[in-house]
């Protein structure tokens, strides 16, 4: 258990200063540097006497450099929000817009410049790192103060930043800490996702937790599966955080078993489904490794759901279960008034306790929406559709609305359509889910009726022209649809909609 | 059906786009593949023509384009 993350992690840098935090391809950080970086960091930030309160933009990819400037930032009493390398172009300005931050941190180069922003730059970021300071926290992020904040896309084309508090943080660290989850004592724990993806938390927060070493898995490796396979062995993991699509990957190598990655001893699994096939084929390469389902979307803080995968497990659920809920959180199933569903009955999960966000920064519309009062306390509708079994395990049943799930990303359908919309040789145009045999998303197709007086000489070159409209933006690459059918036009309800469930029946047909 | 018509169906389904007229074009630069992208188009490769790819030997720089693709199957065959 721990009360505070910030002093857990300060404390592991003063008794056992030269333990490894960080191990970015064999380039190893301990935890005294991660104190002494963050600690002059926060004295630098301090200093520069920032609006209180506002949040600061970290921008860059998986270094300890933006580990470092997390702890830093909220040693100084700010929360922050991550934004990723690999984002779209226009990520930063759009988040700056929404959030009104008080500093861009540019661990690497800005793509783009940011408008009415002081934006500190990496030389200058490696400057304040190199000082050494006596830090006294007194300001710290603590209890409901926003430790970090995650944006996720909107239906209007304007993200929305959910605010997660240092009592939800702990809440949620405490729990993967808990007998629920059976991490070792000593994590070696992969870090692969994003740091703008929450599910980044589930690695590093519990690892950092724990006096664990976080393992670097850039996606410039990731990409490259010769180099992928190359440096896994090396990397003497013992837990395993990913989505379940980047663990497929994995699972085509031969050589991804217990004899060449003998120490993986957990595997945890959040962001999209994991499949009764992916989770068999796993157990079967790691016969002795305990494997973990998770649920939970990122207005909960990472996971409120979880269960073990056992042998059991997947014999009796042909779909597997999300899990138990987190002990001290509700999930509530609900009907379209809101009204309880009989138990075991199909309707909306209710999501509610101690790691549920207080809401959207800036958007009092859209938390009003998304979190409201409901028999007498305060919970979140997730517009995930599920039931709860008489076991006490929870099923996940796909959406209420037009968002799916692919490859761990969250994407609002409406959202893609809108910025299809907005592109020049574009009239009308919708986009539809492609699911695969197992249910999930593996594509978006996008059916479009191009715009008059257009011309391209294939429609290769207008699919690439329209790509390359969309990637100016700032729609994120994983956004883009990945196939573009081209009609003259769209198929209409009788209530003259254009008919989405038509065209989903026959792209998946 | 040859190499070439295998490999540009298969990527035809994969991205939606007729590539034959665009033997060389960058199939990640332009976006049309991605990580996934990739993996599924070796399974096809192996469902379809019977090859076996190992993964472990995937560099994404020996397969950006649809005629490296055709080079990189044939000298596999």
């Amino acid at each position: 258990m721990i009360t505070n993350m910030i002093t857990t992690i300060d404390d592991y840098g003063q008794s056992d200063p030269d333990r490894i935090a960080y191990n970015y391809l064999g380039q190893t950080h301990t935890y005294g540097e991660l104190k002494c970086q963050s600690d002059a960091l926060a004295a630098h930030l301090d200093q520069m006497k920032l609006p209180s309160g506002a949040p600061i933009i970290v921008f860059g990819g998986q270094t300890f450099e933006m580990i470092a400037t997390f702890l830093g930032v909220v040693k100084s009493g700010h929360a922050y929000i991550p934004v990723d390398t690999h984002s779209a172009k226009d990520r930063v300005p759009i988040i700056a817009e929404v959030a009104s931050p008080a500093l861009v941190i540019a661990v690497e180069a800005l793509p783009t410049e940011v408008p009415d922003v002081s934006v500190m730059q990496a030389d200058e970021l490696t400057e304040v790192f190199s000082q050494s300071v006596q830090y006294e926290m007194t300001h710290a992020v603590s209890g409901d103060e926003t430790y970090y904040i995650i944006f996720t896309s909107g239906t209007t084309g304007k993200p929305k930043g959910v605010q997660i508090s240092h009592s939800n943080l702990v809440s949620y660290v405490n729990w993967m800490l808990s007998d629920d989850f059976k991490l070792p004592d000593q994590p070696r724990t992969l870090s692969q996702a994003p740091y703008a993806f929450d599910l980044s938390v589930m690695d590093w927060g519990p690892t950092m937790a724990k006096g664990g070493t976080l393992v670097a898995l850039p996606k410039a490796v990731t990409d490259n599966f010769k180099e992928l396979f190359e440096d896994l062995p090396q990397m003497n993991l013992n837990v395993w955080v990913s989505t379940p699509s980047f663990i497929e990957i994995c699972l085509l190598a031969p050589e991804f078993d217990a004899e060449h990655l003998p120490d993986l001893a957990v595997f945890l699994f959040c962001g999209e489904e994991l499949t009764n096939g992916t989770a068999a084929t796993l157990r079967a390469k790691f016969p002795q490794a305990r494997i973990y389902n998770t649920y939970g979307p990122t207005e909960t803080t990472v996971a409120v759901t979880g269960v073990e995968i056992t042998a059991d497990i997947l014999r009796d659920y042909a779909r597997l279960p999300i899990g138990y809920v987190k002990e001290d959180m509700t999930i509530d199933v609900v009907d379209e008034d809101l009204n309880r569903v009989p138990a075991g009955e199909k309707g909306e999960l209710l999501i509610s306790g101690p790691s549920m966000s207080k809401g959207y920064l800036n958007n009092p519309d859209k938390t009003a929406k998304a979190f409201i009062d409901w028999n007498g306390k305060r919970v979140y509708r997730s517009g995930d559709l599920g039931y709860q079994l008489e076991n006490g395990l929870f099923m996940y049943d796909g959406r209420t609305d037009f968002q799916i799930k692919m490859h761990g990303y969250r994407i609002e359908l409406e959202e893609v359509d809108h910025y299809l919309n907005r592109v020049p040789y574009v009239k009308q145009a919708v986009t539809v889910p492609h699911y695969n045999k197992n249910h999930m998303v593996d594509k978006m197709i996008a059916w479009v009726v191009p715009a008059e007086n257009v011309h391209f000489d294939s429609e290769l070159d207008m699919t690439k022209a329209i790509k390359s409209e969309l990637t100016k933006g700032d729609m994120m690459p994983y956004m883009i649809p990945q196939q573009f059918v081209y009609k003259q036009s769209l198929p209409i309800t009788p209530n003259g909609k254009v008919d989405v469930k038509s065209i989903i029946a026959e792209v998946n047909n | 059906m040859d190499t070439k018509e295998t490999v540009l169906s298969i990527l035809s389904d994969l991205t939606g786009s007729d590539l034959s007229n665009n033997m060389d074009e960058n199939l990640f630069d332009d976006g049309l593949l991605d990580s996934m992208g990739s993996v599924q188009l070796l399974l096809q490769i192996q469902s379809e023509m019977g090859i076996s790819v190992p993964v472990s030997e995937f560099v994404r720089s020996e397969w950006d384009t649809p005629n490296k693709i055709i080079a990189k199957v044939d000298s596999m065959k």
